[in-house]
């Protein structure tokens, strides 16, 4: 038997979900994206000495963890984890389900906190909740029986069990503005930020590191022995972090648990350079650039964080904190990843029908890339500095240059999905059908 | 012939030549390795001589990195269970 080229790549990409799942949720971020940054310039009197309580600075960053870090982390690991746990997604239904429940949720999470309207907050908040709890499901199902690459589908675990206690502490910080507390309000912040961008973000992209870095670099699976130890670091930093939260031996707790993700971190980073540097493919452009800047600014939060924990005096010292780790690790980590892997995605959608498919790099508009890559680095820079010498103007500046890398970046999405769409594939597409 | 990978390349797959073209066998190896394996047999062929790739599951990742190169996979029959791909240099 000998299949056309275009029959036996359809046959392909029918097991793949439908570009329409992962795409939703990174058009969604990448809306949330833009709109964080605008949340950010309406708040950016708070943000130089930000540090929690209802108003646009916290409506800017639940746009982004929400918005665009969970949002892309669910289409990313819907479509990427399958690869380690050799388990097709089995429900098309519910990512989309999801997507419905989880999208306006983040709106009505982030006006909620903006304007400030505690009701919509907590509508939004179920909503959330309600939705992450449905991932959670099915991220759990993919892992059950999970054959190969145990290492990543062990991290999977791990953020899914970070997910939880999110879920739960998010829950209890909702309705403590409904005037029904919870667990205690500092605990509960504490346990929230640690195990939202540590724990389950961060533990996603660590995970997910170990596929996609490799698969990019074209190099060996990095030392799974090294991934373990790694792996089991950050679970005991976690730990150690929830036991600080609880208010006994704070100090010193914090500190183990910056000493225990330091070392997870260094021995990650150590494989990451490993496979970038044995890599048959070394020029992995400006993406790349932004990967390792992150890598850098995720070590930068660790320092930032021994500030914090030593109450180093300087008023500013957890948001700068807050700054580094969510827009300069997480963010630009993500954004780095993303605009390799969805052109990459995009590729494999639109091959039916063609002879050849389209090749990512044909897919991918280079000019919003640069524009973006200037803007987010700068918008980071005028932040920081913001927060050091306190003031709303470099705030204000900040984000406006954020929002219009944020706008180049939606630039770039948007040509993608042009071009993964172009005439000549959806005639393709008929005659493959047809034949 | 065989041309098997020596010892210490496993994580290259087994090869070896037949009259159809160079056949790779990834079957085993965990991702990335069967990706990288497979691009590195093709980036050292300089003519037009088809790769066999002998396989255990369709490997999806592959197809955008050879479009990349001007290669393209064809499905061929293959064992029960195989997933067994010609790779041809189309340009």
């Amino acid at each position: 038997m000998k299949l056309g080229a275009g029959a036996f790549i359809a046959g392909a990409a029918s097991r793949l979900l439908p570009p329409s799942i992962p795409f939703r949720f990174f058009g969604a971020a990448v809306a949330y994206h833009l709109l964080a940054w605008i949340a950010l310039f309406a708040g950016a009197q708070g943000v130089p000495r930000f540090a929690g309580g209802l108003g646009w600075p916290l409506a800017a960053l639940h746009l982004l963890t929400l918005g665009v870090l969970a949002m892309t982390a669910i289409g990313a690991s819907l479509q990427l984890l399958p690869v380690a746990t050799r388990q097709p997604v089995r429900s098309k239904r519910w990512p989309a389900m999801i997507w419905w429940l989880y999208t306006p949720g983040v709106a009505a999470v982030a006006l909620g906190m903006g304007m400030p309207a505690p009701r919509l907050l907590a509508g939004g908040a179920v909503a959330v909740v309600t939705a992450l709890g449905g991932y959670a499901l099915l991220l759990a199902r993919n892992l059950v029986g999970a054959r190969g690459m145990p290492v990543i589908v062990a991290h999977g675990w791990a953020a899914l069990g970070s997910l939880i206690v999110v879920l739960a502490t998010a829950l209890s910080l909702a309705c403590a503005y409904l005037g029904f507390p919870g667990f205690e309000r500092g605990m509960a912040l504490s346990l929230h930020a640690a195990f939202a961008a540590y724990g389950f973000m961060g533990l996603l992209a660590l995970g997910l590191s170990y596929i996609l870095v490799p698969m990019f670099a074209l190099s060996a699976a990095p030392d799974e022995r090294r991934a373990w130890v790694s792996l089991t670091l950050a679970v005991i930093a976690l730990l150690l972090s929830a036991a600080a939260s609880s208010g006994v031996a704070q100090q010193p707790l914090r500190m183990a648990a910056i000493g225990a993700g330091t070392l997870a971190v260094a021995l990650h980073l150590r494989l990451m350079s490993v496979a970038l540097k044995t890599g048959m493919r070394r020029e992995l452009g400006r993406s790349f650039t932004l990967v390792r800047i992150a890598w850098a600014l995720l070590v930068a939060s660790l320092v930032a964080a021994l500030g914090v924990a030593m109450d180093a005096p300087f008023a500013g010292m957890a948001t700068l904190f807050g700054i580094l780790l969510i827009g300069g690790w997480l963010l630009t980590f993500l954004v780095g990843i993303l605009q390799r892997i969805m052109p990459f995605l995009a590729s494999m959608h639109a091959a039916p029908g063609k002879r050849l498919p389209p090749t990512p790099s044909s897919l991918t508009a280079q000019r919003p890339l640069s524009i973006h890559f200037v803007c987010h680095l700068a918008a980071l820079g005028l932040l920081a500095l913001a927060v050091a010498i306190d003031s709303e103007r470099v705030a204000s500046a900040g984000a406006l240059v954020g929002s219009a890398g944020a706008a180049a970046f939606a630039g770039f999405f948007l040509i993608v999905l042009r071009r993964m769409s172009a005439p000549d594939l959806k005639a393709g597409r008929r005659q493959a059908s047809a034949g | 012939m065989n041309a098997s990978a020596p010892d210490g390349r496993q994580a290259l797959g087994k090869r070896w030549v037949e009259a159809d073209g160079v056949h790779i066998d990834v079957r085993g190896l965990l991702p990335p390795a069967p990706l990288v394996a497979i691009l590195d047999l093709v980036g050292s062929i300089g003519d037009t001589t088809p790769v066999i790739v002998h396989h255990e599951r369709d490997p999806q990742m592959l197809y955008p990195e050879l479009a990349e190169i001007g290669w393209r996979a064809v499905r061929i029959d293959g064992a029960p269970g195989e997933v067994r791909l010609k790779l041809e240099r189309v340009r």
